[in-house]
């Protein structure tokens, strides 16, 4: 019965295999490329390099296939592309990073495979709703423990456990929306008709909407006591984004907006490291001794690519700090150039372009709000971190999705893609395009 | 819900168009004006952290040289390479040194393109390269020999002054040295602070060790002028071999009650061979004055004296005679005493070397130079200095007979205690022993020499001067402690120069 094969899944698997296999050539060609450019020499173990390379992508590809088989096929290679590229630029950075940024590829791609054999139907996680809330809210509180949890770079997000040092707040965003879509999937009927008017602006029923502002509230607050603004702003976003679609009513836009100017307003007067962010963005030259410099330093790595970049290992993009996770961006500003980084904007925004359009094509309310709300962790998480890097935002620091270093954010949105990649493949098992 | 899904994805869309509208920004619109702010040095940090060609003696031992730092003893961000000079302080004042923060100079300075690659030539022989990235740098060799500025190094011992030896017939300088001096390793290092700190105490150090005595800075030639004063007089007919000079120990020219006397108050005269020889300063002064300002100054100006000397090293010193005719018109008196060398006349060392050399040469002053040709990496020469003419003070026939005078002093004058060279080979030379200090006041006084050999067909000019800055020094003449240094200099320059 299952085992029939559809032709448009085997049409559709073809492509991204073939797609996957163009951005494992992409990247192994600029990795030998940033060897040539910063050793002049090929680079060491490039066989075995290669291997791994092919060996790790096409276990994805298999993982897709065997349990996904319908899903779109562009997801997973635009993933890898960006992956690739980012792992290129970080090997070409520090030796040690790319051999732990390796291991965390490897498991990555083992939790991807995970997530995809154990979601067989996505629809199923609308039962589990409250526990992913709970588990939300507690991943989000773990480093706020004494004894666990950790500051570094200034935010407290980390948390240490054994020899582990992960950051627990990249996976309580894929537990929070899951919970949000669920709850609103549920009560968007109430959500969009009841409650009082007030100056005009229907308001929603209290007694519904409360356990979600609870919900979202908190998190906000731990994240701006961990001092973690980007991810408070991007929590808010998803939040905004998510009522905004269930509800379809523009009302809660210009809500958030204002509440977001209130919070900023808030937050500005409140702390002097928001007080901070706000004044090297609009003048980081005054502190270029300061904590302008990494901004200051970020630009000066763009106008140096140009339009075609240095060239892979031939800019000097190791003066610029946290180079290797928040500000990897301007890394490819710089040796990659306009070109390069365009291509990696627009590969950003053909992975949004997919995830919407998952929502777009499945018909169950559940589905459709997880994808919206999945897109928009990735979506707004680039865009907050590539804004920052590139002065359009005040920078905050999160970390930019397959790319930046780092296990914790490789590995959840690994999941999180398994998770987008799952709703493709369901919406095609409804919509008969691929047995059930 | 699609609908407002549609909007998101429109939403989402503008905002990463805002960021290729600013990524356009920083990388095409601004780039310009960002790659030339001052705070980034990306460029400039490129430029110094890149191989740098070396500096050779003509003997081949290089006197700078560009390391690699090994890839495990760097820190992230710290320069690769590293400039470096193994022979310390014996060449300083001609290598010069190179620095990120505070320039380059000498041959650092002024053939840094060469050394770095950046010139025309160079970046064509490396055209069709560009994957493979082929060594551009290149090499500066000079004239300059090794043992003997080893020898005017270990010959000064730790004496403040100069000494330079010259190639007489094409103005190739074969040796400059002078005391103090300064490791340049110690001024290139990559800590800018450092750098900052190190050249700060050498600018504020005793005897300028920062300044290449030799050629930056001048001082009282003394008696060594005297062969400037006869060459004026004999080219302008005031005076000639047959020429006598009453014998005298006290002379008081005109319109002044200070009588001027020899040195050490001795009674001297005779004709031009023997005042020449014996260093009478009252001939030289009687001269000086009958020849009067304009014939005198203008004679000086001949030999480049009031213009910057042309060697291919930057902010060369300018010798000067101490006034212009007006100075002189109303006071015979000083430009009797500037006659022989004291008063406000002032010489750098390296263009006295040029005058015995000019004498040694038949009347053409030779150019000096210490770079003898750079070269591209792969060996094709780049560029290569032709000996020139700098000026032409005298005729042939004043060389000779100012020849005949200087070989006198060697072999019965100033300069008989010390100028035997090995093998009998003739020397010609004139000393001088400048007086700094007024009458009555403790002895100062600078030693010189100027020399060249051999004397029927010269090779080489030297030239050493000992700075007065002591009572041991200022206690000596220029011949008895110059000459042995300017001996040793010619012996060993003879060999290296052949005939």
């Amino acid at each position: 019965m299952a085992n029939t094969v559809s032709p448009l899944a085997v049409a559709r698997r073809r492509s991204e295999l073939g797609l996957v296999l163009l951005a494992a050539f992409i990247t192994g060609a600029a990795y030998v490329l940033a060897s040539l450019g910063k050793n002049a020499s090929l680079p060491a173990r490039i066989g075995p390099f290669l291997v791994s390379l092919l060996v790790l992508l096409v276990c994805a590809h298999i993982g897709v296939r065997k349990f996904a088989p319908g899903a779109s096929p562009l997801l997973l290679p635009l993933a890898t592309l960006l992956h690739g590229i980012g792992y290129v630029m970080i090997a070409r950075l520090s030796d040690r990073l790319a051999g732990l940024q390796a291991t965390w590829s490897l498991i990555a791609v083992a939790c991807f495979i995970a997530v995809l054999v154990a979601l067989p139907r996505v629809a199923d996680l609308l039962r589990y709703q409250y526990t992913f809330l709970f588990v939300g809210v507690f991943l989000q509180l773990l480093p706020l423990v004494p004894g666990v949890g950790f500051s570094s770079g200034g935010a407290r997000i980390w948390v240490s456990i054994g020899p582990i040092n992960f950051q627990p707040g990249e996976f309580a965003k894929l537990c929070l929306a899951i919970f949000f879509a669920g709850y609103l999937s549920e009560q968007r009927e109430v959500l969009s008709s009841g409650g009082k008017r007030i100056a005009g602006v229907q308001l929603p029923e209290m007694r519904t909407f409360l356990p979600v502002m609870l919900a979202w509230g908190v998190s906000v607050v731990v994240m701006v006591a961990e001092k973690d603004l980007g991810s408070s702003l991007l929590f808010f976003t998803l939040f905004v984004v998510l009522l905004w679609v269930a509800t379809e009513r523009s009302g809660y836009i210009v809500f958030g907006g204002g509440l977001f100017v209130l919070g900023a307003f808030i937050a500005y007067n409140m702390f002097g490291h928001v007080r901070d962010r706000f004044a090297i963005w609009l003048d980081p030259w005054s502190q270029y001794n300061g904590k302008g410099y990494q901004i200051v330093q970020g630009m000066f790595g763009f106008a140096e690519g140009g339009i075609s970049g240095t060239g892979l290992g031939l800019g000097d993009p190791t003066r610029i700090p946290a180079v290797k996770n928040d500000f990897i961006f301007a890394a490819i500003g710089e040796e990659l150039g306009l070109f390069g980084a365009t291509a990696v904007l627009a590969a950003f925004v053909f992975i949004i372009g997919s995830g919407l359009r998952t929502a777009i094509r499945t018909d169950n309310a559940f589905e459709k709000l997880l994808a919206v709300g999945l897109t928009t962790i990735l979506g707004v998480q680039a865009f907050i971190i590539l804004a920052g890097v590139l002065r359009v935002l005040p920078l905050t620091g999160v970390t930019l999705p397959f790319m930046s270093y780092g296990g914790s954010s490789l590995v959840s949105n690994y999941m999180l893609l398994a998770l987008l990649i799952a709703i493709s493949h369901s919406s095609a098992r409804r919509l008969h395009e691929v047995p059930q | 819900m699609n609908r407002v899904i549609r909007r998101l994805a429109i939403g989402l869309l503008a905002c990463y168009a805002l960021l290729f509208v600013q990524l356009n920004v920083w990388q095409v619109g601004k780039r310009a004006e960002l790659r030339a702010n001052p705070l980034n040095n990306r460029e400039s940090v490129r430029q110094f952290d890149a191989p740098r060609g070396p500096i050779v003696t003509s003997d081949g031992v290089v006197i700078a040289q560009t390391v690699e730092i090994p890839k495990d003893q760097r820190d992230a961000g710290s320069y690769a390479y590293q400039r470096e000079y193994p022979t310390k302080e014996l060449f300083a004042n001609v290598s010069g040194y190179y620095t990120y923060a505070y320039g380059a100079t000498q041959v650092e300075h002024l053939y840094s393109d060469v050394l770095a690659g950046n010139t025309p030539k160079q970046q064509l022989l490396a055209v069709g390269s560009t994957f493979n990235s082929v060594d551009q740098t290149g090499e500066v060799q000079l004239t300059l020999n090794s043992d003997l500025q080893k020898l005017a190094q270990r010959q000064l011992g730790n004496r403040e002054g100069s000494a330079v030896v010259l190639d007489t017939r094409t103005g190739a300088v074969l040796a400059m040295y002078s005391n103090p001096t300064y490791d340049p390793n110690t001024v290139a290092v990559h800590n800018n602070d450092e750098a900052g700190a190190a050249l700060e105490a050498l600018a504020d150090a005793q005897g300028k060790p920062l300044l290449a005595n030799a050629y930056q800075e001048r001082y009282m030639p003394g008696s060594t002028f005297k062969i400037i004063t006869t060459a004026t007089g004999l080219e302008a007919g005031f005076i000639s071999t047959a020429s006598e000079w009453p014998d005298e120990n006290s002379w008081t020219p005109p319109n002044t009650k200070n009588p001027i006397q020899n040195y050490g108050k001795k009674t001297c005269g005779g004709d031009m061979f023997e005042v020449f020889r014996r260093s009478c300063n009252i001939p030289f002064a009687r001269m000086s004055a009958d020849m009067g300002p304009e014939v005198m100054v203008n004679g000086v100006k001949k030999w480049g004296v009031g213009e910057q000397l042309p060697i291919d090293l930057p902010n060369a010193a300018t010798s000067t005679f101490g006034g212009e005719v007006a100075d002189f018109t109303d006071s015979l008196a000083l430009l009797a005493i500037h006659g022989f060398g004291q008063g406000s006349v002032q010489m750098v060392p390296l263009h006295m070397a040029m005058v015995a050399a000019t004498v040694a040469n038949g009347g053409a002053m030779m150019k000096p130079y210490v770079v003898a040709k750079t070269l591209a990496h792969n060996g094709t020469e780049l560029s290569s200095t032709s000996p020139e003419v700098w000026r032409r003070p005298i005729s042939p026939a004043t060389a000779a007979t100012l020849n005949s005078f200087m070989v006198g002093v060697v072999n019965n004058g100033t300069a008989k205690c010390c100028l035997a060279l090995a093998g009998g080979v003739q020397a010609a030379a004139k000393t001088g022993t400048a007086q700094l200090n007024a009458e009555g006041e403790t002895q100062r006084s600078h030693a010189w020499i100027t020399a060249f050999a051999p004397a029927e067909a010269p090779r080489v000019a030297v030239a050493v001067m000992l700075k007065g800055v002591n009572a041991q020094i200022s206690a000596g003449t220029g011949g008895t402690l110059a000459g042995p240094v300017a001996k040793v200099l010619l012996d060993r320059a003879l060999k290296v120069v052949p005939q």
